[in-house]
């Protein structure tokens, strides 16, 4: 079907399926993701590669949460200034979540997307899940 | 107060985006508007009337220490009524499109070694984290949950908690200021009471000690609850009465975690930039090892439609290989669970953390680290294949009917289609929608086992399958199971009557075996039943030889009292004429269920019984919730009626109403891990045997009946195409 329309080729390639990592919550309920690797990527990535994407997200939202002399210091802040600095200034967490977009960007583009992988940022989906959408693979002709 | 507010649905300030509209309810805003009006205006009276004196005869600074106060308290009083107070957004459909009819209500996960219950919530289509509950008034998810709070219209959860507390810590200081500050006036001015300012300070003290005693009330509370670390909704539900609380990190640490943590992100309304990632192939792909592609086309048998791969060598292969870490290929009849691939859906990934499940708890000790989840998972799913093919082994080799076990996976996933219009699992469940009918119900009853544990594709038919061909079905079995689930559903707390689809699913899978027929002889029923003993965890692999079963000890005794099972792959003569033997041979073909039933409870000699006992009542919580939650619009006793024709009840129903009667004596939803005592109690109930948590499978199995439609061949598709007809 595809070969029948150029346009497919210049399009996105259809979605095969998605994978989900769920949270890891044997820690309690600090953000977490599952580091085991999916049986549906096994034809698409690297275990290693996926181990390491998943560390690093969990290692950025540990920095997030912690509860360091920042976070304090930004809630003494807000107290004093009757929580008027919200207005205009940015909390911590936000600051890590935008970095942690750029990472996951990072990470699409140079690791997902050449092998028809795409991570979508958990924030989107309430930091529950971490969503990987397979493309599938016209050349091979399956969609896996 | 915990505002459980009946206000109805009126929209919120903390409303998500992705909610629909709801209707304008003004009576919502009243509590919020009073509580606005007395605050503000009781202050506004005692800073124009009784500050002017107070700056002057006291202090000029009294009027700036309460001022501050009051802001103080306005501003936490705004922030816990506007902001949001940690909403999940609604899932996408996608997320959850694997689970349907195959999904149970809890999923299971370790926190800290203490079982925490994770229930889906119908409404947001995703399983709540734990702390998150779904409120009613506001129609969200919200992530720690406290309470929905009236005075502020407002849910109050993660983000906005510290707000809310800090809101009653200073409106609790501003009352005690304000009241003492005017008594101070009131006690100068005692000759000059008829004046219009004493009047009105005397009023505005009358307020404050109004409100005070129940403002210092709540403030108390929640000292408390911060202390222990608890949430309201917590504390009201006697979640943690009798337990442990797992997210109690200590007196200081807790209130640290509280007033000191970052502030939480939202999770609705934010500005969702959209990925422009260009994504086209050719796609790289890793490099596969010889072994690692041979356990590809293994795991992907069924999906791959490689039945013709799997034979007798294939078999022994399997079992070779259960102690590999690659995962077995799906197997035979029962082989729903090993159909299962590693496929990590949305539902599998979680569920490789949930103890209950059978396959996870055979080789996975503690369920605590995810790290260890793959190749436990792949074991346990290995065991599972291979105590699927046990049971069927033996005489499927003996009959060499290749073609019947080729087929079977493809009857899993013909049975899948198949079903995917008998019921939605959780569709309704919750709500008692629950379109399955008899065959949700069936499904759910027996689903409860089984399916939760993995992927589960292939549970999705096994309602229909169930119903079709388990019409001659001995119903009594079913009645005594089925009474033996009415007190779960009337344990369940959250009232959900649907049966759980997946323990049809369970049974589904035989469906397209119609070689069983000549499988089941008299002479081969108790193959299978040692087969099915066979089928306990701690059977190493290996497990075709009956005759080495023969020394095993029987879980089920041929004389045990399983009455009514029929085996869906017998056709209607010869369940007749071998029913006693097909009690024992259904042992065999309840193996999925069994395979899990036994994995939750290990032989009890070897192994010791608190994990089992906690795995048995977590896998009780999940089967009977599962088999609540899809019975659908049915109430307990309809609900264990309609389960009777197609379907008997979960294996377990007996043992479920124990553990959920256990469990809700405990008031708490958290199980630990020595909690002999249910195993105790599900091991009594069934009349004991030396191993308690076999006996209870007894009466289950006894119960298993499975009844077949009037006659007539069912067709079911497979997933590769391939119609099977099941005589019944």
């Amino acid at each position: 079907m595809a070969e029948t329309h150029s346009l497919q080729d210049f399009q996105r390639p259809a979605v095969s399926s998605k994978v989900f990592i769920q949270r890891d919550y044997s820690s309690g309920t600090i953000c977490k993701f599952q580091t085991k690797f999916p049986s549906e990527l096994e034809s698409r990535l690297d275990k290693q590669q996926f181990e390491e994407t998943i560390q690093t997200l969990n290692n950025l939202y540990a920095e997030a949460e912690k509860l360091g002399g920042s976070s304090y210091l930004e809630g003494c802040l807000a107290c004093l200034t009757a929580y008027t600095v919200f207005l205009c200034m940015e909390t911590h967490y936000e600051k890590v979540l935008k970095k942690i977009a750029r990472y996951i960007k990072d990470q699409n583009e140079k690791i997902y997307a050449p092998r028809g992988l795409l991570l979508t940022d958990p924030i989107e989906r309430g930091l529950r899940v971490v969503e990987i959408t397979i493309f599938e693979d016209r050349n091979i002709g399956s969609a896996r | 107060m915990p505002g459980v507010s009946s206000g109805g649905g009126g929209g919120g300030v903390g409303t998500a985006v992705s909610s629909p509209p709801r209707p304008f309810r003004p009576s919502r805003y009243v509590p919020v508007s009073a509580a606005t009006t007395f605050l503000v205006g009781s202050t506004s009276l005692f800073f124009c009337f009784t500050c002017p004196w107070l700056s002057d005869s006291v202090s000029s600074v009294v009027p700036v220490y309460i001022a501050v106060i009051f802001i103080f308290t306005l501003a936490n009083f705004c922030m816990a009524t506007f902001m949001d107070p940690g909403i999940f957004p609604r899932a996408e459909e996608d997320e959850d499109k694997e689970d349907d009819f195959r999904a149970p209500l809890y999923k299971t996960v370790e926190i800290k070694a203490i079982q925490v219950r994770m229930k889906w919530c119908s409404t947001c289509r995703f399983y709540r984290p734990p702390r998150c509950s779904h409120c009613s008034v506001c129609d969200n998810c919200v992530e720690d949950f406290d309470h929905h709070c009236p005075w502020v219209n407002n849910c109050i959860g993660r983000r906005n908690y510290r707000y809310f507390f800090l809101f009653l810590l200073s409106l609790t200081t501003h009352i005690i200021d304000v009241f003492s500050f005017g008594l101070v006036y009131v006690l100068n001015h005692r000759q000059q009471l008829d004046t219009p300012h004493a009047a009105v300070t005397m009023a505005v003290m009358c307020v404050a000690g109004l409100f005070f005693v129940p403002v210092a009330g709540l403030t108390g509370f929640h000292i408390v609850l911060v202390a222990r670390g608890r949430t309201t909704n917590e504390q009201v539900t006697g979640k943690f009465r009798g337990g442990v609380n797992p997210f109690n990190k200590g007196c200081s640490k807790n209130i640290s975690h509280i007033l000191c943590r970052a502030q939480a992100p939202r999770y609705t309304g934010r500005p969702y930039m959209h990925q422009k990632m260009e994504v086209q192939p050719p796609f790289l792909r890793p490099s596969l090892t010889e072994a690692q592609l041979e356990a590809k086309i293994l795991d992907n048998g069924i999906q791959n439609d490689r039945h013709s791969t799997r034979s007798k060598s294939s078999l022994d292969q399997m079992e070779s290989q259960s102690a590999d870490a690659e995962a077995p290929p799906p197997p035979k009849p029962d082989l729903r669970y090993s159909g299962l691939p590693p496929a990590d859906t949305e539902e599998s990934s979680l569920l490789t953390e949930a103890p209950p499940t059978p396959s996870m708890f055979k080789y996975r000790p503690p369920y605590s680290s995810p790290g260890r989840n793959h190749s436990a998972l792949s074991h346990s799913n290995k065991m599972i294949r291979g105590e699927s093919l046990d049971s069927p082994c033996p005489s499927i080799l003996k009959s060499s009917r290749q073609p019947s076990y080729r087929s079977e996976p493809s009857s899993l996933d013909g049975v899948t289609l198949v079903g995917g219009g008998v019921g939605v699992r959780r569709g309704g469940g919750e709500r008692g929608e629950g379109s399955g009918g008899p065959g949700g119900a069936a499904g759910g009853v027996l689903g409860g086992v089984s399916g939760h544990s993995l992927t589960g594709r292939s549970y999705t038919s096994y309602p229909s399958s169930l119903v079709l061909s388990a019409a001659g079905s001995r119903s009594s079995s079913l009645r005594s199971a089925q009474t033996a689930h009415n007190p779960l559903a009337t344990l369940q707390s959250e009232g959900t009557t649907d049966t759980s689809y997946k323990s049809l699913a369970n049974q589904t899978p035989r469906n397209g075996s119609l070689s069983y027929d000549s499988l089941l002889t008299p002479s081969e029923s108790p193959e299978f039943e040692s087969a099915a003993h066979e089928l306990s965890p701690q059977k190493p692999p290996g497990p075709f030889p009956s005759s080495a079963k023969a020394g095993q000890p029987k879980l089920v005794s041929p004389s045990s009292p399983l009455k009514g099972y029929t085996s869906p792959f017998l056709s209607a003569q010869i369940a007749q004429q071998r029913e006693g033997q097909l009690l024992q041979g259904s042992a065999t073909f309840s193996s999925p269920h069994r395979a899990y039933l036994r994995a939750v409870s290990p032989p009890p000699p070897t192994s010791p019984r608190p994990p089992e006992a906690q795995h048995l009542l977590q896998y009780g919580q999940d089967l009977s919730s599962r088999a609540l939650r899809n019975t659908s619009s049915l109430s307990s006793s309809p609900g264990a009626r309609s389960l009777e024709p197609p379907i008997s009840p979960p294996p377990r129903g007996l043992s479920l109403s124990k553990s959920t009667a256990y469990t809700g004596e405990t008031g708490s939803q958290y199980k630990l891990r020595p909690t002999g005592g249910g195993t105790m109690v599900v091991g009594g109930e069934v009349g004991g045997g030396h191993q308690a948590p076999q006996s209870t499978f007894r009466p289950v199995l006894a119960n298993h009946t499975i009844s077949k439609p009037a006659g007539g061949v069912k067709k079911v598709t497979g997933v590769g195409g391939t119609t099977y007809e099941i005589s019944v």
